[in-house]
């Protein structure tokens, strides 16, 4: 047996899956993108860029999910490398921490949220009681919320993807850099960050792909002045039951993420692979 | 001399930790609040105090029979996810030039809203196979967790040391032991956290199992999403705040069993 | 013959072909109190009377509707309840068997609005909500008596619409709009007057447990929304009120409807037969205050005074044409988020 074809081995199980199990139901659904009632039509397309209104939800779920992931990244790396350097017992309770909001119902843990950001909740009546802001004010139904509300449960997928990457890195390098008189913070930049590159990748990828297509949170947070495109979709499957146009959202959003994230594996691979 | 790490920068790091745990945790301690209160609607600061949600949650056989289903489901979608996606991570990480499209491709159901999925499976599976059953979700589930379980693993294999295969093969190691003492060792940690988002997609996940359930088939999203419209009371708030409790007590246990941080750090 | 008739005529023959080949149907139902009202009203009885079993799946209709058009190779309700007009959409689609009064023998006793989509193939309703008011009755200053004073600015900050993906909030829109003048040809005073209310400090919520939490939480003082709703924020302990708007309280209807394409339509039929019943609309009323459309129906005192009851009384609801929302319920939809779009 070649290397090549053992390489193949490992891949076939999981392709033969993903093409009989994923793309053959998709492609059910997405071809209702360019069917029309006599035969092939771009009109659904046509309508999504007709006036500025579906584009801006585009982008509006593009730049919400790239500040999610800079937030994700910001928070999730100091905090996946204080993990990796304290004991195991502050790691463990560290860990429980971070992955807890994954294990409550989503909407039950979005109440959470209401509560804190609603008119009457924590925050506002805090603002409140300082005059600082009127009856009307929440924080309830702005992408502020929703932003807030996705990093609680995408920091997770960030931490523990550089949590496996930072454990392994050998302290002595650190040391080695210390001593040759780099500061904390240099280290940090210059040899911690730079290895800890591919578990930083993988998280955003994984942080920039759940929030650009989940809708549950953003629904329930951003509220219904404040759509995000998985959300016009599913609007579009169960309310309107157009899903021809549903389809064609898919395939934009699909193919939106998919040009940005390209470039984004290929630097990945460049550097590291 | 190693420089110590400067002070400041020690407290800067625990003042990070505790508003980060502040972050994470209200909205959680809020949902515990929620599930004591005695008033029958969801309002927090709870009125008064008692455990009768409690009562109701475990006394319901269909918050039991479906924490059940979506336990067993969640336990086999991490089996499947792993083995698959951790294959595929090692093919992926051996391959060449063509690696890049394949790996894009393994990563595209994170990026389609899970409803068009949901329909499209649901529209072939009654096609070819007729009802929905419970392989149909353990498919289902399995194809959306094999991507997480691939980037975590390639993540850490990118960080391996090929020479350590290289010296297996030339000392006469056979492709089975090289893999199993070599390669597996080194995609550990990568697949342990790949696992854990298995388990926590399949078991939080709420729309696939929406539209692919039938009368024998809910999961417990599912069931805690059906008593919202005509029953939103604490009940759904006492199941989260057992659920906090389950994964606490699980963690412990796993740690004291296997040692998890040890084996998280290979 | 036309399809749908072909249809019946086959899905009949089958039905004497091989009598009740299986003693068990499934239907949805929607879950919580509603579910319990369902099992207690016509699930128990109908096992009772014919030994069969019912398998529910707690489905709202938005979901089961999307479930039954995905599945349309083999589907797996046998009876299918809708809140939302998706009967229309069903029928149209050849997802839903017609019902005749031979199947279904309280289809006679049943007032003629709630039968009237039963010739274009549609199932019959078997109970309305009324769509009113709903009124914190302890905090609002002062209780509004007509739809017109939702646009009064002292309550403008208190207010809860409803997104129009939502039944009853389409239906909240089409009375807006009506006061201020639209029609259905024209829904742009009813866009308007949303506009008006959200920038004068309105909320808008798109599910039924939001506006709870707006109730319980955010100080909310008004909910255009339906009269079962708001008896189950009363249930709960809020201290709310149903309130009919004097321009009239518009009706939303919901309907059992027999599914295409299943073997065992006899026993389905008496489902269906038996959620029309007299006893089970009196139960459900009592248990969640819908109106009953049999006009058969005896309620008690106490619950008749709560709900749109009797012949006279329940004629005097309005509804919006479900065949002018259907055709337009996309494009009403995009506008209405456009409109509200930040």
């Amino acid at each position: 047996m070649t290397d090549r074809r053992e390489t193949w081995l490992f891949l076939l199980p999981g392709l033969a899956l993903l093409v009989l199990g994923f793309v053959l139901p998709i492609t059910r659904m997405l071809v209702l993108s360019v069917q029309g009632p006599d035969g092939f039509t771009t009109d659904q397309f046509a309508r999504f860029f007709q006036d500025g209104f579906y584009p801006s939800i585009l982008w509006r779920t593009v730049y919400l999910s790239a500040i999610i992931t800079a937030v994700c990244a910001v928070i999730g790396f100091p905090l996946s490398y204080i993990m990796a350097r304290s004991g195991p017992r502050v790691r463990l309770w560290l860990v429980i921490m971070v992955i807890l909001p994954l294990m409550t119902s989503v909407v039950v843990r979005t109440f959470g949220w209401m509560v804190l950001l609603g008119r009457n909740g924590l925050i506002a009546s805090t603002l409140r009681d300082f005059d600082l802001v009127g009856r009307s004010f929440q924080l309830m139904h702005t992408e502020t919320a929703i932003l807030l509300g996705m990093v609680q449960v995408l920091l997770p997928f960030m931490v523990l993807s550089l949590l496996g990457v930072i454990v392994r890195l050998d302290p002595r390098l650190e040391e080695a850099a210390r001593t040759m008189g780099c500061s904390f913070l240099q280290t940090m930049r210059m040899v911690v960050l730079p290895l800890a590159a591919p578990g930083l990748l993988a998280g955003s990828i994984l942080v920039f792909t759940l929030s650009a297509s989940s809708f549950v949170t953003p629904a329930l947070l951003g509220g219904p002045r404040i759509e995000v495109l998985a959300g016009s979709i599913y609007k579009n499957v169960t309310q309107t039951l157009d899903w021809n146009f549903a389809a064609a959202q898919a395939v934009i959003l699909f193919a939106g993420i998919a040009l940005l994230l390209v470039p984004y594996l290929r630097l990945g691979r460049r550097a590291h692979g | 001399m190693v420089r110590a790490v400067p002070g400041w920068l020690r407290v800067g790091a625990w003042v990070f930790v505790a508003l980060a745990a502040v972050f994470m945790l209200a909205p959680l301690v809020v949902v515990m609040g929620v599930s004591v209160s005695a008033s029958q609607f969801i309002a927090f600061p709870p009125n008064g105090f008692s455990f009768r949600w409690y009562e109701r949650a475990l006394g319901s056989p269909a918050y039991l029979n479906a924490f059940w289903l979506s336990l067993n489901l969640a336990v086999l979608v991490t089996i499947s996810a792993s083995l698959l996606g951790g294959a595929a991570a090692i093919g992926l990480s051996r391959g060449g030039r063509s690696g890049g499209a394949v790996e894009t491709f393994f990563l595209s159901p994170l990026v389609l809203p899970s409803i068009i999925f949901a329909i499209g499976l649901l529209m072939l599976w009654s096609a070819v196979f007729g009802p929905t059953s419970f392989q149909a979700l353990w498919l289902a589930h399995t194809v959306i967790a094999i991507p997480y379980v691939i980037r975590t693993t390639l993540a850490v294999l990118a960080e391996r040391d090929p020479f350590l295969e290289e010296a297996a093969r030339t000392m006469g190691a056979t492709r089975l032991k090289r893999l199993w003492f070599v390669t597996l060792p080194q995609c550990r940690p990568g697949l342990l956290a790949g696992a854990f988002f298995a388990f926590n997609i399949s078991f939080d996940e709420a729309v696939l199992s929406l539209f692919l359930r039938n009368p024998n088939l809910t999961t417990l999203p599912v069931q805690i999403y059906g008593q919202l419209e005509f029953s939103p009371d604490p009940t759904v708030a006492a199941v989260s705040t057992l659920m906090i409790l389950i994964t606490i007590a699980l963690m412990l246990i796993l740690e004291r069993m296997l040692g998890l941080t040890r084996f998280a750090s290979g | 013959m036309t399809a749908t008739a072909r249809l019946a005529l086959t899905a009949t023959l089958c039905a004497f072909a091989a009598p009740a080949l299986a003693q068990e149907i499934t239907i949805n139902s929607f879950g919580g109190a509603y579910e319990e009202a369902h099992r207690k009203c016509v699930i128990d009885p109908f096992t009772a009377e014919t030994g069969a079993k019912v398998n529910i799946v707690t489905a709202y209709s938005a979901d089961a509707f999307a479930q039954l058009r995905a599945q349309k190779d083999a589907p797996q309700y046998d009876v299918i309840h809708f809140s939302g007009g998706q009967e229309i959409v069903g029928a149209s689609e050849g997802l839903l068997l017609p019902v005749t009064e031979e199947m279904v023998p309280s289809l006679a006793d049943l007032y003629d609005f709630a039968k009237a989509g039963v010739a274009n193939g549609e199932g019959p309703a078997y109970q309305i909500a009324a769509v009113g008011l709903v009124v914190a009755a302890d905090k609002v200053p002062s209780e509004p008596t007509k739809w017109a004073d939702l646009m009064k600015p002292e309550y403008a900050e208190h207010l809860v619409l409803t997104n129009i993906t939502n039944g009853y909030g389409m239906i909240g829109l089409l009375m807006l709009n009506q006061i201020a003048g639209g029609s259905g040809d024209d829904i742009q005073p009813g866009l308007d007057a949303v506009s008006q209310l959200l920038d004068a400090g309105a909320v808008v919520v798109s599910t039924s447990p939001e506006i709870q939490a707006e109730f319980a939480q955010n100080d909310a003082w008004i909910a255009p929304y339906a009269s079962d709703y708001a008896f189950t924020l009363k249930k709960a302990g809020l201290d709310v009120k149903f309130i009919q708007g004097e321009e009239g309280t518009p009706a939303s209807f919901i309907t059992a409807n027999l599914v295409a394409g299943r073997d065992n339509v006899e026993l389905a039929s008496k489902f269906i037969d038996k959620s029309l019943s007299p006893d089970a609309q009196a139960c459900f009323s009592e248990a969640l205050r819908y109106t009953p459309t049999n006009s058969k129906t005896v309620l008690t005192d106490e619950v008749a005074a709560d709900v749109v009851y009797g012949a006279d009384a329940a004629k005097g609801l309005m509804r919006f044409d479900p065949r002018v929302i259907e055709a337009n319920r996309s494009a009403w939809t995009e506008a209405f988020a456009k409109t509200i779009a930040r």
